[in-house]
């Protein structure tokens, strides 16, 4: 009988890259390295500030022009093959700052990526849970990830994670859009209702929508880990269609009146609030004033 | 309180003589104290600049800016910002539109040097007797005075980057849901 | 004695951020210095323009994320003096908070990045984890440990309930005795003295003439605080005592920041125990008149001042900030002069720069 033994794996090396970021991604990255419980120990990780030695590349920031020419050298100063991971939404999309004279965000436009964590910043764990899977992708998926440490001391009641859309309680009034600073939110006119999309890899987690929405339509989830390879960068979306119903007076189609708006105007609702949420605005308005009159008379 | 509007009162009136009148102080919801003044032209920047360093006054910031709004640009100006004591005096002077000139500030105020590079770069105005006036933000390849120049070009560029991303996302949805 | 030029970038300053620096030296000491920015430009002021009031609160908490919450309570500040907005006096308190709570973390930052450079590895973790209390906290309660989300025209987003000022209150107990301690190895420790004491010296003269401020301006004998100097929100309730040192070096610097932790920890104190009751924000969306207006606060770094100038429409005409450390980076060629090449790092960073708030 032999015992069998398990080589241990060889430690790999993480170098990391600041395009012109806010520098909040980068103070997490310093504060995952520095504290042991974050666990990329235990992945068998460490950082190298030699990009030659590199076997991971951890980008973060928004490229900025001026920054474009030295951070291209650095890269390809690490050499292949190389896995590369983009920390924070600004090298994924841009951001913030995306459409800003100075920036030529995203990064996917002149390096391979594999591997996006976004957030704004990420916590360290959702860092070290991504660079797990990059570390999974670098050894051809044999090693199952090493799971991040437990939450030890964290209270993540309020975390502001990935946003979630209820259609049946949004109005469409767009209130979301025009707050939101990443331009992570759309609406389209399409032929079932009112589309909303919400794209996470644009998303900013300031929750600015949800503190705006009238009717609780749009709230932060603390769903956190939200590292996905580089093909599904676009299908992180979050989605959703307002039905058109027809008027029960007019018959003209028409947003719904959600039950959360009716609870605003109206305070409580019961039968008569109920039959107004059905009618148009027009025939809500000839309603409204068929009962002034009755209280008046 | 008093003091600072009277102080900086005698020393308008020093320099630029007594018929110009004095700053409008404003108090802030606190108390704290900002007067706004309007200079006549751009050599009494210096002269007025001299008076409040001997007052202790520190050069805050300096903003340039078009009015009334970059996307009709009818006016130029130029707001030095000074802070006494944790009041703020702002002196602001209107430049032309074309050919817009001020005297550099850095042989009163050392601070002044990045303030001054900064407006250069955005802005089409020269600073004159400034000791180094290179770029300081704004990376060599892109124009100069970008507040300015980059109106017509930013209604090209805006949003044109988003917009691609935009399609690639509606893209991915499609393959989606077939 | 020979005269050279080196170009100093991020890895050799031990900056987390990119910024350059042409050196000029004679022999091992420094003769001169050009700081080359811009590798941070992101077009900021430039973009706030394109923008309406709304997305400039998360914009401009993305400038910099050490001082996050200066910058949208500064602008929000502008905002609510403009049309004439009196803040209820609970999101005064809110916003204090806010404040101190970063103002901690961004010290604690500083404070182990020169732990880390002067080579006290032991002390760099055990700042960082110190730091870590600040960094839960900030997630607990706000939803993320660097961009707090805590600012609205009118007041603040958040609020606290008896028990989450209750979480606060124990986690603020448990930062004061390792605050304490800290403070007395960064003013006592042999080894630490020997690398800080009498280095990077910034006199007060100096500090005057190159309009420096913060902990920068206050370790040189300036006793300037915008948080006593010309209040603002719910400062004028709380009491702190300014943090002056004399000597103007490395040291100096990072005892002041160590004290203004210590006071950041008392005036949440007495910002839980005065907590007023009442609304946390005024009505949502105000109208915003055409006019002119300054802004200030004392960030981590120190005064931080806005100018806002609107038409009365939703986005600003002009939106212009000058953050603490724009004046700070050229007083560091006075701070460098004469002093030994090897030292260059550890006085960079003791004015505990920022280059995302510079540039921009």
């Amino acid at each position: 009988m032999h015992t069998c033994k398990v080589p241990p794996l060889p430690k790999l090396r993480l170098y990391r890259i600041n395009t012109g970021s806010c520098n909040g991604c980068d103070v997490e990255l310093a504060a995952t390295e520095a504290i042991t419980r974050f666990g990329l120990d235990r992945l068998g990780l460490s950082f190298t500030a030699d990009p030659t030695q590199a076997d991971l590349v951890l980008i973060t920031g928004p490229l900025t022009v001026s920054s474009r020419e030295k951070v291209l050298a650095e890269y390809a100063e690490v050499p292949d093959p190389k896995i590369t991971v983009l920390i924070g939404v600004c090298p994924i999309s841009g951001g913030a700052f995306r459409d800003s004279y100075a920036v030529v965000a995203p990064l996917d436009e002149f390096v391979p990526v594999d591997l996006n964590i976004p957030g704004c910043p990420p916590r360290p764990q959702a860092i070290v849970a991504g660079i797990a899977k990059a570390v999974q992708l670098w050894r051809g998926g044999e090693h199952p990830p090493v799971s991040p440490g437990p939450e030890e001391g964290s209270l993540t009641e309020n975390l502001r994670g990935r946003m979630r859309y209820r259609a049946e309680a949004c109005v469409g009034c767009r209130i979301c859009q025009h707050v939101c600073a990443g331009g992570a939110i759309r609406f389209d006119e399409e032929e079932a209702g009112l589309g909303f999309t919400l794209w996470h890899n644009s998303c900013l987690f300031c929750g600015m929508c949800s503190h705006y929405c009238p009717t609780g339509a749009l709230a932060p989830t603390r769903e956190w880990d939200l590292a996905h390879r580089q093909a599904e960068k676009y299908r992180q979306v979050e989605k959703g269609v307002v039905p058109r119903i027809p008027c029960s007076a007019c018959g003209v189609p028409m947003l719904p009146v959600v039950p959360e708006l009716m609870k605003k105007g109206y305070r409580a609702l019961s039968a008569e609030t109920a039959r107004l949420q059905t009618l148009c605005s027009e025939c809500r308005q000839v309603r409204s004033l068929e009962g002034v009159k009755r209280c008046t008379t | 309180m008093h003091d600072v509007e009277a102080t900086v009162a005698r020393v308008l009136e020093g320099v630029l003589g007594a018929q110009r009148g004095e700053p409008a102080w404003r108090r802030d919801a606190k108390g704290g104290m900002s007067g706004w003044y309007r200079l006549g032209n751009p050599e009494e920047i210096p002269m007025v600049a001299r008076a409040l360093a001997g007052l202790e006054a520190r050069l805050s910031m300096v903003s340039a800016y078009l009015v009334p709004s970059p996307q009709n640009a009818i006016g130029r100006e130029i707001a030095y910002h000074f802070d006494l004591d944790g009041s703020t005096l702002t002196l602001t002077l209107e430049l032309p539109l074309e050919g817009a000139r001020v005297p550099s500030l850095t042989q009163v105020y050392r601070n002044a040097d990045w303030q001054e590079r900064e407006f250069r770069e955005l802005y089409d105005i020269e600073v004159l007797g400034h000791p180094n006036p290179g770029r300081l933000f704004v990376d060599r390849s892109l124009e100069p005075a970008l507040f300015e120049r980059l109106i017509p070009y930013s209604t090209f560029i805006n949003g044109a980057n988003g917009e691609r991303l935009w399609r690639e996302v509606q893209a991915a949805q499609e393959e989606v849901a077939p | 004695m020979s005269r050279t030029v080196i170009t100093l970038g991020p890895r050799q300053l031990g900056l987390e951020e990119p910024m350059y620096f042409r050196v000029q030296t004679a022999g091992d000491r420094v003769a001169g210095l050009e700081v080359l920015a811009g590798q941070v430009h992101r077009g900021l002021e430039h973009l706030t323009l394109k923008r309406n009031f709304y997305q400039n609160i998360t914009l401009l908490e993305r400038l910099c994320s050490l001082c996050s919450n200066s910058h949208p309570s500064t602008f929000c500040t502008a905002l609510e003096e403009l049309a004439g907005m009196v803040v209820p006096p609970r999101a005064e308190y809110l916003r204090a908070v806010a404040d101190e709570i970063k103002r901690i973390a961004s010290h604690l930052f500083n404070c182990a990045v020169v732990a880390h450079i002067v080579g006290e590895h032991a002390l760099f973790r055990r700042v960082m984890e110190l730091r870590e209390t600040v960094q839960q906290t900030k997630e607990a309660i706000y939803g993320n440990r660097m961009d707090l989300a805590a600012n609205c025209i009118g007041g603040v987003r958040y609020d606290l309930d008896a028990g989450r000022v209750g979480y606060l209150k124990s986690q603020l107990e448990g930062l004061k005795a390792p605050l304490e301690e800290l403070y007395r190895v960064f003013a006592d420790d042999p080894a630490l003295a020997a690398a800080t004491v009498g280095v990077g010296v910034l006199t007060r003269e100096q500090a005057q003439a190159f309009g420096v401020v913060g902990p920068v301006a206050r370790a040189a004998g300036i006793d300037y605080d915008v948080r006593e100097k010309s209040p603002y929100g719910a400062y004028d309730r709380l009491s702190f005592q300014v943090a002056v040192q004399a000597a103007g070096d490395v040291r100096a610097r990072a005892l002041v920041r160590l004290v203004e932790a210590r006071q950041a920890v008392s005036l949440i104190e007495q910002c839980l125990d005065q907590l007023p009751e009442g609304p946390v924000a005024l009505m949502s969306f105000p109208e915003i008149p055409a006019g002119e207006v300054i802004a200030k606060s004392e960030a981590p770094r120190g005064e931080l001042i806005y100018y806002l100038r609107t038409d009365g429409t939703d986005l600003p005409v002009r939106l212009k900030w000058r953050v603490p450390s724009y004046p700070n980076w050229a007083a560091l060629g006075e701070m460098l002069k004469g002093e030994p090449v090897s030292r260059i790092p550890l006085i960079v960073n003791s004015i505990d720069p920022c280059i995302s708030c510079t540039d921009r």
